[in-house]
């Protein structure tokens, strides 16, 4: 009977999660609050550092680079080893992903579709328009989007200046969390939180200066 | 009759020269061997420049490199990523940073620069052709440059060739360009280095 109950909690639990309430005002003190957009507005390439951490110990510790283009919402990235040796190096846009290297245990397509996923979800602005904006109970300004493909996205703004997103399951469960830095460049510094049957985190850390790609001068 | 022994002496021709298609290369790689063989220790930087499709420049990475005959390799990398392997006495160990501090990494990451240091290793004694995944040459010029082609599948798709270019004086190894395909090559340049000089204490001892 424990043991029945031992598994039924978890899905009981998952249930009775539910959209965290915000009370819906972009006026402060008169003045309309804009949502946060800490999202990429150009072509751009960036090198991260990334530690990716599962059961709260690090496993692996990754070079990542990704160009991210806002424009035709194309996304490529690779993943090296900190010595260089190229692990996985796929591309998406809208009518497709291709992947063009990805060596064990980088090679399961279902580790592609996440890691896309992922990136996607830090970089891109969603295209779906804001459906409320409002606060929180912890006092944080959030703007909040229906997600086409079924649940929800939160965009919102610590007092420190930290970008928060989140993505929720339709039915309110938080299935992606990601703090962006504080300060002039939010992609400094990066923290994922992944809550699935084998959650994760990301770390990443901006090794290099991002750079702006122009399309005429770089003839790519 | 007179022509079928003509014919034969040809085919043997044929067979004995491809059976040994650069003799020169293999007096090439003796002298090398030997050349190399005065090398009992060995400190250097190195930048390595990685090139990609995706990178608009390349990505440069910084490090120094410690080899002890006849197989110690210390691979430090201090940026972008701080890393170490250390292969010593048939054992590779490899450290990332995190964190702030240097952590093992227990996953098949060792395993895999472990086969990179022998090969390495085999390199830094003049042993160019002792890996049967690849074909060696010898090619001759102001530098003595070697290349490896992969033979088998295994590596091919993987890397186009190898080329690493050493020093006619004493062998030592200058640069060594893996090239991955027409978009993606890594070039390493080994800088100031010193040979047959005492490496600091504790250079191959594990990170505690």
């Amino acid at each position: 009977m424990n043991l029945r109950l031992l598994l039924i909690l978890p899905l009981l639990l998952a249930s009775c999660s539910s959209l965290p309430e915000i009370r819906p005002s972009a006026v402060v003190a008169g003045k309309v609050i804009a949502c946060p957009s800490p999202f990429v507005a150009r072509k751009t390439l960036f090198i991260h550092a990334v530690e990716a951490a599962a059961a709260g110990e690090t496993r692996a510790v990754m070079i990542g680079v990704t160009v991210a283009d806002p424009a035709s919402r194309t996304l490529s990235c690779a993943l090296m080893s900190p010595e260089g040796m190229v692990l996985f190096e796929a591309s998406r846009n809208p009518s497709g992903t291709q992947i063009s290297r990805a060596l064990p245990p980088f090679d399961e397509e279902e580790f592609a579709r996440g890691l896309l996923d992922d990136i996607e979800l830090i970089f891109f602005e969603p295209p779906e328009p804001v459906d409320r904006a409002g606060f929180s109970d912890t006092g944080r300004f959030v703007c909040r989007r229906r997600l086409q493909g079924g649940g929800w996205l939160d965009v919102g703004k610590d007092g420190d200046g930290r970008v928060q997103i989140r993505r929720y399951s339709k039915g309110g469960t938080l299935r992606r969390s990601v703090a962006l830095a504080a300060g002039a460049n939010p992609y400094a510094a990066i923290e994922l939180q992944a809550s699935e049957w084998i959650g994760y985190s990301l770390s990443m850390t901006l090794v290099e200066p991002e750079a702006v790609l122009d399309e005429a001068l770089s003839g790519k | 009759m007179r022509g079928q022994a003509g014919r034969r002496l040809l085919i043997l021709l044929f067979l004995l020269l491809t059976a040994f298609p650069d003799a020169a290369g293999a007096d090439d790689f003796d002298r090398l061997r030997r050349d190399a063989s005065g090398i009992s220790s060995l400190s250097a930087d190195f930048v390595q420049k990685k090139s990609m499709k995706i990178l608009s420049a390349p990505l440069v990475s910084k490090g120094k490199f410690y080899y002890a005959a006849p197989d110690s390799i210390r691979w430090e990398y201090v940026k972008p990523i701080r890393s170490i392997v250390i292969s010593n006495q048939g054992n590779t160990k490899r450290y990332i940073a995190s964190g702030g501090k240097m952590i093992e990494d227990k996953t098949g990451g060792a395993l895999a620069m472990k086969i990179v240091l022998d090969e390495v290793a085999g390199w830094m004694k003049g042993k160019f052709t002792a890996n049967p995944s690849f074909a060696a040459r010898v090619q001759e010029g102001p530098e003595t440059q070697i290349v490896l082609t992969p033979t088998g599948k295994n590596t091919a798709g993987l890397i186009e060739k190898i080329e690493i270019t050493v020093s006619r004086k004493d062998a030592v190894v200058k640069t060594v360009r893996i090239v991955e395909g027409a978009a993606a090559e890594t070039r390493i340049d080994f800088l100031h280095t010193v040979v047959n000089q005492t490496l600091p204490p504790g250079t191959f001892q594990d990170i505690p």
